[in-house]
């Protein structure tokens, strides 16, 4: 009895001192981490939103649009949009979102720029696990992406699907996600009105063209 | 056993890789890069000097019984330690080594070394031994991942070597994970002979 009270004080001792080193470096090192993660954020959305509009400073406010469809719920994601604007004007510049597509071996978060008529300004991919020398070089825009700019939804399309992007390489399945996820999310955008000028975005900027 | 003798033990007599074989998961995986190698084997070398100072220090106090879990838990609060920080200061790094930061907490090499070594062995010692060892983990990896980044994207440490025209069409199955098995195994031949030849020469 009095050896297993023995053990046990010395695994709690250990384990407290364990945990209290854990919380002192964790208190210092999340700030910092959380603010990074926000930086990332933020330049991510400066340089795409590069296409958009020129200017010094952009102001990016995260929009909720009724009755959006969710693109993305089969890889537990969802479509959020984030407008774009150049302060003090508060008119829309363009709009932000992140696709998510699934890939070969990971889900793929692909940033995307758009202007008010749904055309893509400018893209980044965040976040990919493809395999290295691979889908890996989806991050190297000229291999895929930069065939998006200028582009609507419905122009979104790989040639083997029927459109007239180029896949990248041996790299079918990566390239697939992107565009796709990339689309869909478009779409969905469209269908909720946000390129026709209805929803959050001023009156005046009601334009034909752009997505059916 | 001299300090030096503990010191050059884990680089070529008992390299962790080539000759133990322990820590293959990680080594497999993160040498796709000469760049993600050094970083993992900086990190596993902290963590393996960390905790075995502190498991050759508490030799004494920690019951034998209860001695495994003491061992998990000062591993696992130092890289957690590495984790946060890495995180922190060196987010680039952390990211490309992802999952395989909170993965050193299972890298037979420190228990291994723990209890293999520092349990037994004075703090100096200790500490010559994990340092020994993680040189000699890090070698090892910067050997293997040297060759697969040359041949996979014709680069070393993120520097063009062989030139634009390879790597735009490089040898791929290099940085895939059967070219880590395939270039494992003639480096293991290779490591092999050298100490056969040695053998004969005494």
């Amino acid at each position: 009895m009095g050896e297993i009270f023995r053990l046990g004080l010395v695994l709690m001792l250990v384990a407290v001192v364990a945990a209290v080193a854990l919380g002192i470096v964790n208190g210092k090192t999340a700030p910092i981490i959380a603010l990074q993660k926000e930086q990332e954020k933020q330049d991510a959305m400066r340089l795409v939103a590069m296409g958009l509009v020129e200017a010094d400073s952009m102001r990016f406010d995260s929009l909720v649009v009724e009755g959006m469809q969710n693109p993305y719920a089969s890889v537990d994601e969802e479509l959020r949009v984030v407008k774009v604007s150049v302060p003090p004007d508060t008119s829309v510049a363009g709009y932000i979102f992140i696709a998510y597509g699934k890939g070969y071996s990971s889900t793929i978060q692909t940033m995307v720029a758009v202007d008010p008529e749904g055309t893509v300004a400018g893209t980044k991919i965040l976040y990919q696990q493809e395999t290295p020398g691979l889908g890996a070089n989806v991050t190297d825009p000229s291999k895929l992406t930069a065939a998006f700019i200028g582009r609507s939804a419905d122009e979104i399309l790989l040639r083997k699907d029927g459109g007239d992007i180029d896949a990248m390489t041996g790299c079918t399945i990566t390239s697939r996600a992107v565009t796709v996820s990339v689309r869909k999310g478009l779409q969905a955008m469209a269908e909720a009105g946000l390129f026709r000028g209805t929803g959050d975005t001023d009156s005046g900027e009601v334009r034909e063209g752009g997505v059916e | 056993m001299s300090l030096a003798k503990d010191l050059t033990n884990g680089i070529f007599r008992e390299n962790p890789i080539f000759k133990l074989a322990l820590g293959m998961c990680p080594f497999l995986a993160v040498t796709t890069s000469v760049e993600n190698a050094l970083g993992m084997g900086a990190a596993a070398t902290f963590v393996l000097i960390c905790s075995n100072f502190l498991v050759s220090l508490l030799r004494n106090l920690i019951p034998s019984k209860v001695r495994i879990p003491c061992y998990i838990v000062i591993i696992a609060t130092f890289v957690t330690l590495v984790d946060m920080v890495m995180n922190a200061y060196l987010p680039e790094l952390h990211r490309s080594l992802g999952i395989f930061i909170p993965l050193i907490v299972v890298n037979c090499i420190i228990l291994g070394r723990a209890e293999g070594f520092a349990n037994r062995h004075p703090v100096l010692n200790s500490v010559a031994d994990a340092v020994g060892m993680g040189i000699g983990f890090t070698l090892a990896m910067v050997i293997l991942a040297t060759f697969r980044e040359l041949l996979g994207s014709g680069t070393w440490l993120n520097m063009n070597v062989l030139g634009r025209n390879y790597a735009n069409q490089p040898l791929l199955i290099a940085i895939l994970a059967p070219g880590a098995f395939i270039l494992l195994g003639f480096i293991l031949g290779v490591f092999n002979i050298l100490e056969k030849r040695r053998g004969g020469a005494k």
